[in-house]
């Protein structure tokens, strides 16, 4: 039986907007295994922003709990949570989310800023990970130097460079064009069968071709419908 | 990578913005530096002008209603009974605890003698007045009395000869043509080669020509024969008419042995320390009147303390605006920011890790403001100092104040700071990265 890296029991998230309560989730639970890949859709404003900021440790839930690698996340201080999201999770942002005024280079040596490592192990941990995503040779060039596809390497970079367990990422081919978008999926792939796990929350139904699940989700729950799914997926072709 | 990487580079991205925080910076700091500099500078001009002017603590007899008057200062009539000052009183003032600050002790006596000149008849029976006294410590009370110079000496005997006013040649003692001319020259910092014999005076320059006696000349007081060392340098003061001669000369002259009419001080202390050591001159010389000549002085403070207390002022309120522009700036940037700190959060900064990169940018540029600010405030001290203190002074570069105001500037940014810095920390980072 596969090990449980993520379980998610009962998550409720409401918040407070102009005045009404918005239900952000409503009572989901899921597991995901190690080195599984998710895909989760779902129509704007139906909670997958929500739920992967949730498992992020960025935003508690209203109720319900999230256990990473054993771990209950929100049982944590807001310090040690900080530390727990440097040591298990890994971050690709919508839009990348690079700081413009650092290199690739720096970018990707972000993450590993507040551990106790000299410059130079720093630069040859970082370096090595942007050869992996194929960034060898430009490294010392600022994101506004770099296309979209090469903007992206550099955040999975820098998502991956402390060798977390898990992988996040917020529609990461959502400002890509296909054939860009196509690689970067190869390379989530690819990192996943390295023993990634990753939780991807994407628009295109293309995506999930690189995933081993698919989860939609409808109005802060999740569609278990077939039926639904395959007409989103066919939606999303068209 | 370190936080200070962060810190930096942001700074050079936001140049601009931080450029403007800088300023503020640098002018606060530059304010202060020029009004330390500018007013430090006066200070050091009034003392040494204090100085230059010579004496400022008089003692003198008690003598109730019985005065006269030398040189300005009130005097207990001599010749009446009243209690004299002696040595021992001069002994007195060396063993007070505040002595360091005493840069000169001048006691001298006062008195009367008969003059009789080179030629008897000339300037026989003339009252003079004689001051004996300790000459080098006179001199260090007096700065304005110079010897007149060999040169000068030269000349006014030429003049004297042309015009037939003092015989010269075959009549002039053997004496003066041994004169040694060069120990005229004194300088003022040369003042130990000031050693005359018991049988030697100094003639103030009026005097002299009164009694027509130059440098080498013998000249008889109260029946006793001097020579005249040498004649004292016009210098529009009392001593223009008076003999100068040793203390205990003076004394055996005049026949008051161990007597001194007064006792002149000049001493470098500042407002302050003035009562302390007033009070121990009193208590070392209870039957006195110790007498403080210290107006002027007081004056001068009264105008700096007004000009620190405006400069202060001044410096704080624009300290203070120099601190809003840094904090409000800053903040400014903290919102401009928003995002860039949620991503910090998202990948395992702490709150604190974030605080610390707002506040090294206040650090890195408090401690090039601080900087800027020293050498700014520096020159505008310097350049513009005389002007703004209306007074001939010289600022010098103090490298002391450099550390000071490096301080000063990292105080005020960090202080300035330490809110933006808060801001940051406090920023949701699901709210940053706009997942709610």
């Amino acid at each position: 039986m596969a090990e449980i890296m993520i379980a998610m029991k009962n998550l409720t998230k409401a918040y407070k907007s102009m005045g009404d309560e918005v239900q952000a989730l409503r009572g989901v639970s899921l597991n995901i295994d190690k080195g599984e890949s998710v895909a989760v859709m779902g129509q704007s404003g139906s909670g997958k922003s929500t739920l992967l900021s949730i498992l992020g440790g960025l935003n508690p839930p209203t109720s319900g709990s999230v256990e990473v690698d054993g771990i209950d996340v929100y049982a944590l201080s807001q310090e040690k949570r900080a530390d727990f999201r440097r040591e298990y999770l890994g971050f690709v942002f919508q839009q990348f989310q690079l700081i413009p005024y650092l290199t690739a280079l720096e970018n990707v040596m972000l993450p590993l800023t507040t551990i106790k490592k000299s410059n130079r192990e720093k630069r040859e941990i970082a370096g090595s990970v942007l050869c992996r995503v194929g960034l060898a040779g430009k490294m010392n060039r600022l994101p506004n130097q770099l296309s979209g596809g090469e903007q992206e390497r550099v955040a999975i970079a820098r998502a991956i460079v402390n060798e977390p367990p898990v992988l996040l990422a917020d529609e990461p081919t959502g400002s890509l064009d296909t054939k860009t978008g196509d690689e970067i999926m190869a390379l989530f792939q690819r990192l996943n069968q390295d023993g990634l796990t990753v939780l991807m929350v994407t628009h295109n139904p293309e995506n999930t071709r690189y995933m081993s699940r698919t989860i939609i989700m409808k109005d802060g729950q999740l569609c278990t419908d077939k039926a639904e799914l395959l007409q989103l997926v066919s939606a999303g072709k068209r | 990578m370190q936080l200070y990487h962060i810190a930096l580079n942001n700074i050079l991205r936001r140049k601009a913005k931080m450029l403007f925080v800088l300023l503020g910076l640098l002018i606060g700091v530059a304010t202060i530096v020029s009004v330390y500099g500018v007013v430090e500078a006066m200070r050091a001009e009034m003392t040494r002008q204090v100085a230059k002017f010579g004496a400022n603590i008089v003692i003198t007899p008690d003598a109730g209603e019985l005065t006269f008057s030398y040189g300005g200062i009130t005097l207990p009539a001599v010749l009446f009974d009243v209690e004299q000052l002696t040595g021992e009183d001069v002994a007195a003032i060396e063993n007070i605890p505040s002595r360091e600050v005493i840069r000169a002790v001048a006691p001298k006596l006062l008195g009367l003698a008969t003059a009789g000149g080179r030629h008897q008849g000339d300037a026989d029976g003339q009252n003079v007045v004689v001051v004996g006294a300790n000459l080098q410590q006179e001199f260090m009370v007096k700065p304005w009395l110079r010897l007149r110079s060999g040169e000068e000496m030269r000349s006014d005997e030429q003049k004297a000869s042309e015009s037939g006013t003092v015989p010269s040649g075959e009549n002039a003692p053997a004496a003066e043509k041994e004169m040694d001319f060069a120990m005229l020259d004194l300088a003022r910092e040369d003042l130990t080669r000031l050693v005359l014999s018991d049988e030697q005076i100094l003639v103030g320059s009026s005097l002299a020509a009164t009694l027509g006696v130059m440098e080498g000349d013998l000249l008889t007081l109260s029946g006793r024969e001097f020579q005249v060392f040498a004649v004292l340098k016009d210098s529009g003061s009392a001593e223009d008419e008076q003999i100068l001669l040793n203390l205990s000369a003076a004394q055996a002259l005049l026949a008051r042995p161990e007597q001194v009419t007064v006792i002149e001080l000049a001493a470098d202390y500042t407002l302050g320390s003035e009562g302390v050591l007033l009070s121990e001159l009193q208590e070392a010389l209870p039957n006195v009147e110790v007498t403080s000549l210290r107006q002027e002085a007081l004056r001068r403070d009264e105008m700096i303390t007004r000009l620190v207390r405006f400069g202060t002022s001044v410096s704080v309120l624009i300290l203070f605006v120099g601190m809003l522009v840094v904090g409000l700036t800053m903040s400014g940037a903290v919102r401009e920011r928003t995002r860039e700190i949620g991503v910090f959060r998202a990948i395992g900064f702490r709150k604190s890790d974030v605080a610390k990169i707002i506040l090294l940018e206040g650090f890195i540029i408090s401690v090039l403001g601080g900087m800027l600010g020293y050498f700014v405030g520096m020159a505008v001290a310097y350049y513009a100092g005389p002007l703004l203190a209306n007074m001939s002074i010289q600022v010098p570069w103090r490298l002391d104040l450099f550390g000071l105001s490096v301080l000063l500037a990292i105080l005020i940014g960090l202080l300035a700071c330490i809110v933006p810095a808060r801001q940051a920390a406090k920023l949701d980072p699901a709210e940053a990265l706009r997942f709610i």
